[in-house]
């Protein structure tokens, strides 16, 4: 009886050495058959009980030895009494380190590792609390978000509406508008044909044109004189000698002839933005110098800039028909045409009809040149069109975009099913990371802007939600990432563009910014957007299928 | 025309190809480089002339002295083109059997530079003290070596030196009469010829005939004696003309290897003679070549003037110690015979002949002089992962998650130069590493390290600490006029170079790398023993120098030219560094540190790899050649970068990448900082699956590379071995570069390097069973050599074990090496037809160098029929047996196999044994000591059967044997 006695703490022992490692629902397959043989979970081979966990591998697919590290891919389940269970991959089990997802120590040899579950297990449930407490905050203002959206959508849906009974009106006013214009234009478009062949208007809108093609061309100029000096700043700033190719150096030195730079080893890069302001400055008394040089009746180039686009809008009908009347000047049609205003309101129409043919007649005759005083009248019932037919577009326009938003607000592939992100639509986080402060206007556009000076590089256009195809839309890894791209293209690499990570948090914040590669920017940050409420299961279940599904 | 150039440049730069390529108007060509034209003239002019061509170089007969121990002879040697110029030539004989031979001017205006050898040998060479000189009427002679079969002769008239044996030359210097050293001389002297000449037209005339007198030998003009301008550069050459040429030949010898570093065949394809392959010679010339080219004789980072002459009956080698420029024509006149023509920019001559005959006693001759690889800490034969630039902290500690999430072995991550800020090297930028120490301590927290850069160029800026030291130390590199500070432009702008020939500047360079702060000034506190070093650009790269590099008139201590020292230059300051990181700790520590740059002896201080090659398959391919070039040039501890340095390699070429990578003794991926992420991790299945299984069979197969490491450290022979080093007498085999052996392990390698390929062609040497690893099939060779084909899929690396090796491997996966300390063995015992094998298995702590003190573990492992139908696998210790050949430098007297270390690890143990090509299945398999073991058997082809296909595999389950103790299991 005596032996009985000591054998069954043994076996008791041997049966815990069996089963280490191995997951709680997997505890009941561990168990020897009656002839004392075990079957790898595999069902390949038949195996001497003795074999499981006697660290030799023995299985193919490791699972005689759940335990000990011996079989490759093997997972080791640690019990982590007091705190979670968790997965570790063989390679973590007897290597000497205590792992801090297995607090119980049991993947090492024994007296290795301490049991630090008791600890480890308040200070992560401290943690989960915590995460929880931000969760229950964020979701709150999560919450507000949404009913923002709900309120959006109702204005939006107001907008239309009003926009769409406006839109009527309008439409009826641009008809009876255009019905004028029409009619007094018919009248004078023979007469103005005529005025239109006059050599002095055909050279005006000859000039017209060609200024217009100039400044285009200078636009395109100027454009690409500022790209061309952003691409050599950058270079000068940015220049990166790897490439240990003297002809970078020569176009830096040239560039910083020509734009009157110091040499950026002189300087120092940290140094550059200040001696930049400085040169600014510098230019602008040279400029302001030149500008001294022209002769009076030329525009400067800040007139050219300022002043050219309103010259150039100038309305030539108009302008011709007023030269006309100022070169006709006032005897011609003093009394003939002016004798309206003389007249009785009730006689006037007959005065009109009478005139016109009288004006006719004498225009056959030669005596007078087919001239109508109705010309003025034409512009002004075109512009009064004109203005109706833009205020008809404004609020279609209003309408159009507020149908579009509405059609945003609650899209998995915009604001969210929820409509939770409308209310972030144009909101810019900041963070400043280094010699730049970094911007992302959500929705919008992502910008580097340096602190000390110089030009601002657009990091890209929101673009889209995380793009793979591995996540399913609408869920939190698919609003967790955000793809801002197209932004300016960097020297002598790919256009800037930066992938937002976002995570629940109770603000909207920018927490950092890195470039991982060259101008490819990660920005990580929180917002209450990504704060779902807490399910009543989360918390308790979900912890352990996630602490066992991180390590695998 | 400023603007004309501008836009010129700005064109450019717009339309930078995508189309990578070497610049190479950036580089000179023999015809740009006034000594070498001068030398290839010569050259040409000896092979016009033919027969009736004689060096003018004479041994003065009455002037010869031996030394009192025999070993060294002195003698006067004249030049009939200037006889008042006087040179000395003295012979040493070593006692291994080396011959140096030395050639300088004496008594000259200057002084050549006689300290090239000094800084490559490792000791003074023992000389033998048992020749016996024969001083003849023509010639003196001498014959030694163990047999008495090698002789040496020194012909007075004209001069020149054989090396013999069996009574055949093996190498002759100045046989082809190129053989010139060019004599100091005053410029002043050669204008006063030229006012004489237009002075007074008759003694112009005797003076033009004094000059044709000589022309015949060397040439009419003043070729770039005194000057020399190369693109925008002029160097101004104060001492005047003062190169060698000099001609090596091989009359039995019609291959040659070595003189790295090259991106060509490991046989050195010819430059000159009949249609040569290259039309340039071979340069010698340590150079930052940016994208340089995978087949080309042009100089790149680092030079060994180190050359293997190889025939099937004999080796031989010669180790020509100069430190400045050198070009190096080769042509075979024959199939079996070699002509080489060396020409320097200085130096005297000091050449050593190494007699051979085999490839083994040519790599203990010369690591006798330059040393051996120091045994590397263990951790630096793990995976190295690199990029320029992991940017903070944060981004190391997510690049080391998801290694770990991804379960790939990884021991080393690598700091490129952004860490600093500005471009000041131990300066960390802390907006982007606020928290150094902290996360070197993350990373050491797994058993890894951190490599970060410190490269030579010290930014100019007082508030930089390193550089105001050195220069308030006045220890920097001096422009031409001698005084001052050499300006240059590099990474951190307009920088110095600290002289590390300046004894000055050894114990503070050595300084700074200290961990703790000191008294005299800066120290790296910022760092920990887990932080070691990259030490790039040292050859020195300077972006606005000549050839990328430093003028050659800048002057560094002791007054000597930088001409002089240039392929010197970057061995010290890597050695220096290596120094400092050793002695950092009150333990001191094996330093890891890697060098671009190097020389001969650099092996002695650590680790080098090729430089920045691009991402294309022909770099992957020519980096193989180049690692085995290095090895046999003594630089075994080599790599390429995995992946290319330039590029975005596909991920088919990025697998096949590692998988040449984890069979280079130096093991790292690296990326330039425009290429995209590539961290394994990154890549889609099922790329990602096989690199993992790819750096688990490094990590497997660490014990071998260490143990292949000890052997290098001892002897010199190379860690991956091309076949004319395993099979000297294979001609087949000679020409083979793309296939090599590790160590004395049996492993053999065929990487493929070629796009989808499915299969692979690999040459087996001898008749004997070839193993594949993997699947076990047997392969037959045959004493004529043969070829098999092998399957090459994508996840194949085709992998082989010779026939009578026994390879120990730990097959534990593990996050990083030193967590495999106590992980058992696995042991594959690969039978030969004859049913034995053989195996070594080397282990120490592997970080301090408390093996010198015999804290090792070293063991053999062999199988053996003693019976018909029985198999004995026994292990012994060989320490105990050979504890003088144990360790490197160290001859232990004793060796206690109960030793600290080996008790750390005693209760290791083998956990599995395969025996691969037994002839039938057993019928028991015991312990000798008498326990039955448990195993099972697949039956199979035998090691002595003549069919292909999959061997028998009898596997040993957990024999409970330990690695440290002898034992012996008997199958019958």
């Amino acid at each position: 009886m005596l032996w009985l006695l000591l054998l069954l703490p043994l076996q008791a022992l041997g049966a815990a050495e069996k089963t280490l490692g191995v997951p709680p629902d997997l505890i009941s397959k561990y168990v020897p058959s009656k002839s004392n043989t075990w079957t790898c979970l595999d069902g390949s081979k038949e195996i001497p009980w003795d074999y499981v966990n006697d660290d030799a591998c023995d299985c193919a697919d490791g699972s005689d030895e759940p335990g000990t590290g011996a079989c490759p891919n093997q997972p080791f389940y640690c019990k982590n009494e007091g705190h979670v269970g968790s997965f570790l991959p063989s390679s973590r089990v007897k290597d000497g380190l205590c792992e801090p997802n297995c607090c119980d120590g049991s993947d090492e040899r024994p007296g290795v590792c301490k049991n630090v579950c008791q600890e480890v297990g308040q200070v992560y449930r401290k943690k989960v609390e915590e995460e929880n407490k931000i969760r229950k905050t964020g979701s709150k203002i999560r919450s507000t978000y949404i009913a923002y959206a709900h309120k959006e959508k109702k204005r939006l849906e107001g907008v239309i509406e009003t926009s769409a009974a406006e839109i009527a009106i309008q439409e009826k006013e641009v008809v009876r508008l255009r019905d004028i214009a029409e009619r007094s234009e018919s009248l004078s478009a023979a007469a103005l044909e005529l005025k239109q062949q006059s050599p002095l208007y055909i050279s005006l809108i000859t000039h017209s044109n060609a200024l217009k093609s100039l400044q285009r061309e200078h636009k395109k100029y100027l454009q690409r004189e500022k790209e061309l000096g952003n691409i050599l700043d950058a270079l000068r700033t940015g220049y990166n000698p790897n490439y240990q190719d003297m002809a970078v150096l020569e176009a830096v030195r040239g560039w910083e002839e020509i734009a009157g730079l110091p040499h950026i080893n002189d300087v120092g890069k940290d140094s550059v933005s200040e001696e930049e302001a400085g040169i600014e400055e510098d230019t602008a008394s040279e400029v302001a110098e030149t500008k001294e040089e022209v002769d009076d009746e030329m525009w400067t180039a800040e007139e050219l800039d300022k002043d050219l686009d309103d010259l150039l809008n100038t309305d030539y009908v108009t302008l011709l028909l007023e030269h006309d009347e100022y070169v006709q000047s006032v005897p011609e049609g003093s009394v003939l045409f002016d004798i309206a205003s003389y007249l009785p309101d009730s006689i006037a129409p007959q005065y009109e009809e009478f005139k016109d043919t009288l004006v006719s007649w004498l225009v056959n005759l030669g005596i007078i040149k087919g001239e109508t005083p109705s010309s003025t009248d034409t512009s002004r019932s075109r512009q009064a069109l004109t203005d109706a037919e833009n205020r008809l577009n404004k609020i279609k326009k209003e309408k159009e975009d507020a149908e579009n938003d509405l059609k945003e607000i609650f899209n998995i592939h915009g604001y969210g099913l929820e409509g939770q992100w409308k209310k972030l639509d144009g909101t810019c986080l900041r963070t400043e990371v280094g010699d730049y402060t970094y911007e992302v206007c959500l929705f919008g556009e992502a910008k580097q802007i340096p602190n000390k000076g110089g030009s601002t590089f657009s990091l890209g256009k929101f673009a889209s939600w995380n793009p793979s195809p591995d996540v399913k839309p609408g869920d939190d890894t698919y609003y967790g990432k955000q793809i801002y791209n197209r932004g300016t293209r960097c020297w002598n690499g790919p256009e800037r563009n930066v992938v937002l990570l976002l995570s629940c948090g109770t603000e909207n914040t920018l927490n950092s910014v890195v470039e991982l590669e060259k101008c490819e920017y990660q920005f990580t940050g929180t917002t209450p957007a990504l704060c779902r409420p807490l399910d009543n299961s989360e918390g308790k279940n979900g912890q352990y299928a996630n602490a066992g599904k991180d390590e695998l | 025309m400023r603007s004309v150039a501008l836009f010129g440049a700005l064109a450019a730069l717009l339309a930078l190809p995508d189309v990578l390529a070497v610049k190479s108007h950036d580089f000179k060509t023999c015809s740009q480089s006034g000594f070498c034209r001068r030398g290839r003239a010569l050259a040409a002019r000896a092979q016009e002339a033919q027969s009736s061509w004689e060096s003018p170089y004479w041994v003065e007969p009455s002037s010869i002295s031996v030394s009192p121990e025999n070993s060294t002879i002195k003698a006067s040697v004249k030049s009939s083109l200037y006889p008042e110029i006087k040179f000395g030539l003295e012979l040493r004989i070593h006692d291994d059997g080396v011959v140096r031979v030395l050639l300088d001017e004496v008594d000259g205006v200057r002084k050549r530079y006689d300290e090239a050898a000094s800084w490559a040998l490792v000791s003074e060479p023992k000389l033998s003290k048992s020749i016996r000189w024969a001083v003849g009427k023509k010639e003196l002679r001498a014959a030694f070596g163990k047999k008495n079969d090698i002789e040496i002769i020194v012909n007075y008239e004209p001069l020149h030196v054989r090396l013999r044996r069996g009574g055949e030359d093996q190498i002759v210097l100045n046989g082809r009469g190129l053989l010139h050293m060019e004599h100091f001389r005053s410029q002043t002297s050669k204008e006063t010829v030229e006012e004489v000449a237009s002075d007074e037209n008759g003694e112009g005339q005797e003076v033009l005939q004094t000059e044709n007198v000589r022309a015949w030998f060397e040439g009419d003009s003043e070729d770039a004696y005194w000057e020399e301008k190369f693109s925008t550069w002029t160097d101004s050459k104060p001492k005047g003309p003062e190169s060698l040429s000099l001609d090596i030949s091989f009359p039995n010898h019609g291959t040659v290897y070595g003189i790295p570093q090259h991106a060509t065949n490991l046989s050195l394809p010819s430059t000159t003679g009949d249609s040569p392959s290259y039309s340039d010679p071979f340069r010698l010339y340590n150079t930052d070549v940016f994208e340089y080219l995978a087949s080309s004789p042009m100089s790149l980072y680092g030079s060994i003037p180190v050359m293997h002459a190889h025939s099937a009956e004999n080796t031989v080698g010669v180790f020509n110690a100069v430190g400045s420029e050198t070009w190096i024509d080769i042509s075979y006149p024959t199939k079996k015979s070699t002509h080489t023509h060396w020409i320097s920019e200085s130096g005297i001559m000091d050449v050593f002949l190494l007699p051979g005959p085999t490839p083994e006693e040519i790599f203990a001759q010369y690591a006798r002089l330059t040393g051996t690889t120091a045994l590397p800490a263990h951790w630096s034969l793990g995976y190295h992962q690199c990029r320029w630039n992991y940017v903070s902290s944060d981004d190391v500690r997510t690049v080391q998650k998801r290694f770990d999430e991804e379960d790939m072995p990884v021991d080393v991550f690598w700091l490129d130069i952004e860490y600093a800020q500005d471009h000041k090297y131990f300066i960390w930028d802390h907006k982007t590493f606020p928290d150094p120490i902290e996360m070197t301590n993350d990373v050491a927290a797994a058993g890894r390290k951190m490599v970060v850069i410190v490269d030579p160029h010290l930014k100019r800026t007082s508030d930089y600490p390193v550089y105001q030291e050195a220069s308030d130390l006045d220890i920097l590199v001096k422009p031409k006029s001698g005084e001052g500070e050499y300006e240059g432009w590099c990474w951190s702008g307009s920088s110095s170079w600290i002289d590390h020939f300046d004894p000055a500047s050894w114990d503070w360079w050595i300084s700074k790398f200290t961990t703790t702060k000191i008294d005299t000034g800066f120290s790296w506190t910022e760092s920990t023993e887990d932080v070691h070093i990259w030490n790039d650009m040292n050859e020195p790269s300077i972006f606005n120098g000549p050839e990328i590099t430093m003028p050659k008139d800048s002057i560094h201590y002791g007054g000597w030219e930088h001409r002089d020292v240039h392929n010197i230059n970057g061995m010290l300051f890597h050695n220096n560094t290596a120094q400092a990181v050793r002695v950092r700790s009150d333990i001191p520590k094996r330093p890891f540190v890697l060098t671009r740059s190097f020389y001969a002896g650099s092996q002695r201080v650590g680790a080098m790899w090729t430089g920045d090659n691009l991402g294309t398959w022909d770099h992957m391919a020519v980096g193989i050649k180049m690692v085995l070039a290095n090895g046999i040039a003594g630089m075994a501890f080599a790599g390429s970068d995995v992946g290319g340095f330039f590029g975005n390699p596909e991920p088919e070429m990025l697998v096949r990448w590692y998988q040449v990578g984890i069979f280079s003794p130096f093991f790292r991926a690296h990326a330039h900082i425009d290429t995209k992420r590539r961290e394994p991790f990154l890549l889609e299945e099922p790329y990602k699956s096989i690199i993992r299984d790819i750096l688990r069979l490094r990590y497997s197969m660490l014990p071998i590379w260490y143990t292949a490491f000890r052997e290098n450290s001892v002897t010199g022979m190379p860690i991956v071995r091309p076949h004319y080093v395993m099979f000297p007498q294979d001609t087949a085999g000679f020409n083979i570069d793309d296939q090599f052996f590790v160590g004395s392990s049996g492993i053999l390698v065929k990487p493929v390097t070629e796009k989808e390929k499915t299969e692979a062609t690999v040459y087996l040497p001898e008749d004997q069973v070839y193993y594949d690893y993997f699947t076990q099939h047997a392969y037959r060779g045959s004493s004529k050599g043969k070829h098999v084909a092998v399957a090459a899929e994508l996840h194949q690396v085709p992998v082989f074990i010779r026939g009578g090796s026994i390879l120990p491997t730990r097959e534990r996966p593990r996050r990083s090496s030193p967590l495999m300390k106590l992980d058992p063995f696995t042991l594959r015992v690969a039978l030969s037809k004859a049913g034995t094998a053989r195996g070594e298995l080397y282990l120490d702590d592997g970080i301090t160098y408390s093996h010198q003190q015999g804290e090792l573990v070293w063991r053999e492992f062999v199988a053996e029929q003693p019976q018909k139908k029985m198999t004995r696998i026994s292990s012994k210790d060989l320490a105990s047996q050979n504890p003088t050949k144990a360790v490197d430098g160290v001859a232990l007297t004793a060796y206690d196999p109960k030793n600290a270390f080996a008790k750390e690890i005693e209760e290791v143990r083998v956990e599995k044994i395969v025996v691969l090509g037994l002839s039938s299945k057993p019928s028991a398999v015991k312990l000798e000591s008498g326990a039955d073991l448990k195993w099972e058997f697949v039956p199979g082809v035998a090691a002595s059967d003549k069919q292909e296909g999959t061997a028998s595999v009898l596997s040993i389950k957990d024999p409970k044997v330990l690695v440290t103790a002898d034992w012996a299991i008997v199958i019958s």
